[in-house]
């Protein structure tokens, strides 16, 4: 991806710096990961500022977890697993508030703040995915995460992983497929002149 | 569709695309690409998927000032972690490793399995003095234990000797009087507790599993006749196509008991052992120094009787006196006796079984019998089922009943809630 750096080892040093008293470290760390992190909330959460807020918790987290930190992992994979628990328990207090407090936060919601149609569209056909296999393709296509890496933060097997991204895509394909109706074509009309290819899914999905 | 047919599975071709493939299979699957338009078609997909799901922006936000200062300021403050924790940080870094705690855990279990292992704890109602005994007989065998009984004995002889002569004490001194002339309990004890070492009733219970049965049977009549002791009880069940056991209440002479406990034990292996010690030292000195008193006043109501001088009313109440302070001291000897005899001889209960072997030609009941019996059985199982379930129904319908007309419309309630909530929320 590229709002993620490619050299997982500085990052590593970089936060062992940290942890052995190189408060500096951690900043730089930030820089690199505040926006791919407040990317990961923000295609999430429908709420920006929400997004942000969990954004800074999530550094906030491994600042507070650093004495316990163990370069085992690439700390991508670490930091996005902060965030994965971060926004669990987010989605736990949102259920909550929602049965007993009545705020909910609805899909519909979530392509509210969205700049392009083409953002949208394919929120909501990504919306349409099965919870899991939809976290995995996102994980993958905007996380940049490694099969290996997405099992380990999901706890699954890395086949499962291979063949649930695999589903995920093919559905994913049949959703962007234009419907008969008006109204879709327009949608896909819309969604092929703001990526500047219109051709994209229109013709695959026909083969398939 | 592509996957019988084609060099490579769908989900391989994908996984190529991501980079998730090994480069020997990796170049092997690109060259079949080259060659086969319909997995190149579909690789096209795959490509233009991913092209169509980066369209999903988001808006770049830049670093917030405010917070990265807060963060550098609580990273300032943060401790920079050593090798090892600073001093009075040891607790934390422990508690932070969890294996460290599991394994601190471990070794404190381990050490107090083995330390119980090694040496059996003393019962809850034996004295300090007891298990010190017995700790100290590990080592030294069976001649502490007879010195102390012996010990034991010979003061106890001197205390029946004080009560036989109540105005002189052990070693030849005389005991002061109490207003009626008699050696009062405290004082008696009190002479007595200095020399006397504890009285101990001690009880061992065993359960052995052994081979033999038959041999562990004469085993057991060798022990008892060569330590001096005797069956109190034994009852022996040698049911055919089971198991033999034998349960034994066995009395041994308190100086061989750790010699007998140590043979019984040789017989199979132990399933169990526990040992118990009853310190009678205060009851049996009370009991003597009743029993003194006892016979002073008979001696005090004979010498009434044999100068009678009143009326013969008198004369039949010091006959009924002298009856009742008889019984009484006939009573506190038997007592005496018992207590007596429970210090000199420890009881085992003993518990043997033997290690049974099925045989092969060992009849069983045909299966018509045991066809029947289990049909018997299931009939009875299934009306006492039924008839639990009516009484159980009978018993909790009506509450139940009423707890479900009051809960339910609640549980409804919050279900639909939670039901919403689940399907609104991502």
């Amino acid at each position: 991806m590229s709002e993620t750096r490619t050299n997982p080892a500085s990052d590593e040093k970089l936060m062992l710096a940290f942890v052995q008293g190189f408060p500096e470290a951690l900043n730089e760390l930030y820089r690199r990961y505040q926006q791919p992190i407040h990317g990961f909330f923000r295609r999430r959460i429908a709420d920006s500022s929400r997004a942000e807020e969990l954004t800074q918790e999530t550094f906030l987290a491994l600042l507070g977890a650093a004495n316990r930190y163990e370069p085992l992992a690439l700390f991508r994979t670490y930091l996005y697993a902060i965030a994965l628990k971060i926004l669990r328990a987010y989605r736990r207090k949102a259920i909550f508030r929602a049965a007993f407090l009545g705020r909910s936060e609805t899909i519909s919601d979530l392509g509210r703040q969205d700049a392009t149609e083409t953002g949208l569209w394919i929120r909501r056909a990504i919306g349409q995915l099965e919870p899991t296999d939809r976290e995995i393709l996102l994980l993958r296509e905007f996380e940049q995460l490694s099969y290996a890496e997405i099992a380990d933060l999901l706890h699954l097997p890395i086949n499962t992983v291979r063949s649930r991204l695999f589903r995920a895509r093919i559905a994913l394909r049949e959703l962007l497929k234009p419907s008969p109706s008006p109204a879709a074509n327009q949608v896909v009309t819309a969604a092929g002149s703001a990526s500047g290819n219109p051709q994209i899914i229109a013709p695959k999905g026909q083969r398939a | 569709m592509i996957a019988e047919t084609h060099f490579a599975t769908p989900e391989e071709i994908m996984a190529l695309l991501d980079g998730e493939i090994p480069f020997e299979r990796a170049e092997a699957i690109r060259e079949h690409l080259d060659e086969c338009p319909e997995c190149r078609e579909l690789a096209e997909v795959f490509r233009n998927g991913s092209a169509a799901i980066s369209n999903w922006t988001v808006p770049v936000v830049l670093p917030h000032a405010e917070f990265e200062k807060r963060l550098a300021g609580v990273a300032h403050q943060t401790p920079a972690r050593g090798p090892f924790p600073a001093g009075g940080q040891w607790l934390a870094f422990v508690v932070r490793r969890r294996w460290v705690m599991t394994a601190a855990v471990a070794v404190v279990l381990l050490a107090i399995a083995v330390t119980q292992s090694r040496r059996p704890a003393a019962p809850i109602n034996m004295p300090v003095d007891m298990a010190r005994t017995d700790s100290a007989s590990a080592g030294d065998g069976l001649e502490f234990s007879k010195t102390r009984t012996k010990s034991s004995v010979t003061k106890r002889m001197a205390a029946s000797q004080l009560a036989e002569n109540p105005l002189q004490s052990a070693d030849g001194e005389l005991a002061p009087l109490d207003s009626n002339g008699l050696v009062s309990p405290e004082e008696r004890l009190s002479q007595t507790d200095d020399q006397q070492t504890p009285m101990i009733a001690r009880t061992v219970t065993l359960s052995i599993v052994v081979k033999d049965f038959g041999f562990s049977r004469t085993a057991l009549d060798a022990i008892l006749a060569r330590h001096h002791g005797y069956a109190a009880s034994l009852n022996a069940s040698t049911q055919q196509n089971a198991a033999r056991s034998l349960q034994a209440s066995l009395r041994i002479p308190a100086g061989e008991l750790n010699a007998a406990v140590a043979e019984l034990k040789s017989l199979g292996q132990v399933e169990n052992e526990s040992q118990n010690g009853e310190e009678v030292t205060q009851q049996h000195a009370d009991l003597v120094a009743r029993l003194k008193n006892s016979r002073e006043t008979e001696q005090r109501l004979q010498a009434i009787l044999l100068q009678r001088t009143g009326k013969i009313s008198d004369v039949l109440a010091v006959e009924q006196e002298i009856a009742r302070v008889r019984g009484e001291i006939e009573r506190m000897e038997a007592e005496q006796k018992s207590l007596e005899h429970r210090v000199d001889f420890a009881a085992i209960e003993l518990s043997l079984a033997e290690e049974y072997k099925a045989q092969i030609g060992s009849p069983s009941p045909s299966i018509s019998t045991r066809v029947h019996n289990a049909l018997v059985a299931g009939y009875r199982s299934a009306i006492e089922g039924v008839v639990s379930l009516i009484l159980f129904f009978a018993e909790y319908g009506p509450s139940g009943l009423i707890w479900l007309v009051v809960l339910a419309p609640l549980a409804w309630f919050l279900h639909r809630r939670w039901a919403r909530a689940t399907s609104v929320v991502s």
